[in-house]
């Protein structure tokens, strides 16, 4: 017979985190994205510095995403996808993966 | 809203045509070869002619063009050509967009008070480019971004073209499809349905447009007529620091080049300016002793102001650099500055005596509220490719 913990039932609650956030990209018409509206701003896209792609969990609710890692005008760097299916632009934090922790990105122009 | 557009056609090209007259008397071409694969980056008219068109692949182009000469992009140098025009149309107006490489539009509202009439001011932003960079550009006036920009088009270099308000529609009636910003698979059914002009497209129904074209077509409709609401979307400067260090002895050792990095590291670090502040970016430029540059932009992951971080980030960029030619001078920018980065430490981590002080404050809360406030980061199928799959927040309960 297992002994009682001796301590009160809990209910504990899940509550979502990083949920993707509507997000309005300017795109061109190859699906690039040109600027983005940050408050009330419109941020110019500077460089792409990655994009990838996610087709996931077709056996309960597919997902189709195309991510693009941007740099913007200010020097800020946001990771935004387009839904494919829905045809939706949504912002996404992308979480660090392990600690293969990268310290810096780089771009290069060779003249 | 009254736009102006400046733009200097063919502008790598006009670059190096500046810097090597020789160049003026024949064609060139300027590409990127890499591998047999590369693409045409620009032209000269000559080339243009003979059916060269600036993304074409470099062997298709060489045989249109075979007597062309033919360059290497030297791209640092026609952005920084780019930039001084870019500061001399800020000192005309505040409000510059830069639309591409040699082309820029911008805001003239409220101008008109300080020149004798429009025709005065176009002169005026032609001029400040002359002066910034010897080059000559075409000038359209007009209200919207894109009738400025094909009026920019049609105009001679050196002239302004000048397009009253509420004539957009009749300036563009008589011109070419071609000149709309659309996909090549409408310009190819724009033709196909005999839609030469803008006045031709201009006089369709609305409706008819939208049903063949969707959204864009009602987009280019609107244009064809002179009605462009796209805002102009200023550059805005941010503040950066920079430091250079030009080598008596050109240097052709990347230890001697991380060194001088060091250095330049220390006085950038160093400067009152930069006083408890930390940069975002760090851009390094050399340059060639062929004439050439080479330049690396840095985005770091975190507003850092560790030297050391810094230096171990341009070893490596240093380590893998194409390096073709002795360096004679190296420079480093900082720029994306923010204030004091430090780091957070994690809540429920620490010492013994500080958790159980967390958890009794928690308890005081949750007696309180009812519910604990705090929240916990768990992991739940931290395998899952989908970003909002892997962590979840759960009650912090003690």
């Amino acid at each position: 017979m297992v002994a009682h913990p001796g301590e009160a039932t809990r209910s504990y609650r899940l509550r979502p985190l990083n949920q993707p956030r509507p997000i309005r990209v300017e795109a061109d018409e190859l699906g690039e994205p040109q600027a983005v509206v940050l408050g009330h701003e419109c941020l110019a896209v500077a460089a792409v510095q990655d994009r990838w792609r996610i087709d996931d969990e077709w056996w309960r609710k597919e997902v189709s995403r195309l991510y693009f890692s941007l740099l913007l005008e200010d020097g800020r760097v946001v990771t935004v996808y387009h839904d494919l299916l829905k045809d939706q632009w949504r912002r996404q934090n992308w979480p660090e993966v392990g600690h293969q922790r990268t310290l810096a990105v780089s771009y290069e122009h060779t003249g | 809203m009254r736009v102006g557009c400046v733009w200097v056609f063919h502008f790598p090209v006009a670059v190096e045509r500046r810097n090597r007259v020789a160049l003026n008397r024949c064609s060139v071409l300027i590409g990127e070869a890499t591998e047999q694969r590369g693409a045409v980056l620009d032209c000269s008219a000559e080339a243009e002619a003979k059916g060269v068109r600036v993304g074409m692949p470099l062997r298709q182009a060489l045989g249109l063009c075979p007597s062309a000469y033919f360059l290497l992009p030297d791209l640092p140098r026609y952005g920084d050509a780019f930039d001084r025009i870019l500061r001399a149309l800020e000192a005309v107006s505040p409000l510059v967009e830069p639309a591409a490489l040699g082309c820029a539009f911008i805001g003239l509202d409220g101008l008109n008070g300080h020149y004798r009439d429009e025709m005065a001011l176009g002169d005026g932003l032609a001029q400040a480019v002359r002066h910034a960079s010897g080059l000559t550009p075409s000038v359209g006036l007009a209200e919207g971004k894109f009738t400025a920009r094909v009026a920019a088009t049609v105009s001679a270099p050196g002239e302004v073209c000048l397009v009253p308000k509420g004539r957009e529609g009749k300036f563009l009636s008589p011109l070419d499809v071609s000149l709309l910003p659309c996909s090549r698979d409408t310009q190819r059914h724009l033709e196909l349905f005999g839609l030469r002009t803008m006045g031709d497209l201009a006089s369709l129904p609305l409706g008819a447009v939208q049903a063949q074209f969707g959204g864009e077509g009602r987009r280019i409709w609107g244009l064809a007529q002179g009605i462009d609401r796209e805002p102009l979307r200023p550059l805005r400067r941010e503040e950066s620091m920079r430091e250079r260090l030009a080598f008596y002895a050109p240097l052709i050792s990347r230890e001697a080049l991380v060194a001088a990095g060091r250095e330049l590291l220390t006085r950038l670090l160093g400067q009152p300016a930069m006083g408890g502040r930390a940069a975002r970016r760090m851009t390094l430029r050399a340059l060639l002793s062929d004439g050439r540059c080479w330049e690396r932009a840095i985005v770091f992951r975190e507003a850092t102001a560790d030297r050391e971080q810094m230096l171990c980030v341009l070893k490596s960029v240093v380590g893998a650099a194409p390096l073709t030619a002795p360096i004679e001078e190296l420079s480093i920018e900082l720029s994306g500055l923010a204030g004091e980065t430090c780091k957070q430490e994690g809540f429920f981590s620490g010492d013994r005596r500080r958790q159980l002080q967390v958890a009794e404050a928690v308890r005081q809360l949750k007696a309180r509220y009812g519910r604990s406030p705090v929240a916990q980061i768990v992991e739940v199928e931290l395998w899952s490719r989908i970003p909002e799959r892997r962590h979840a927040l759960i009650d912090y309960d003690p």
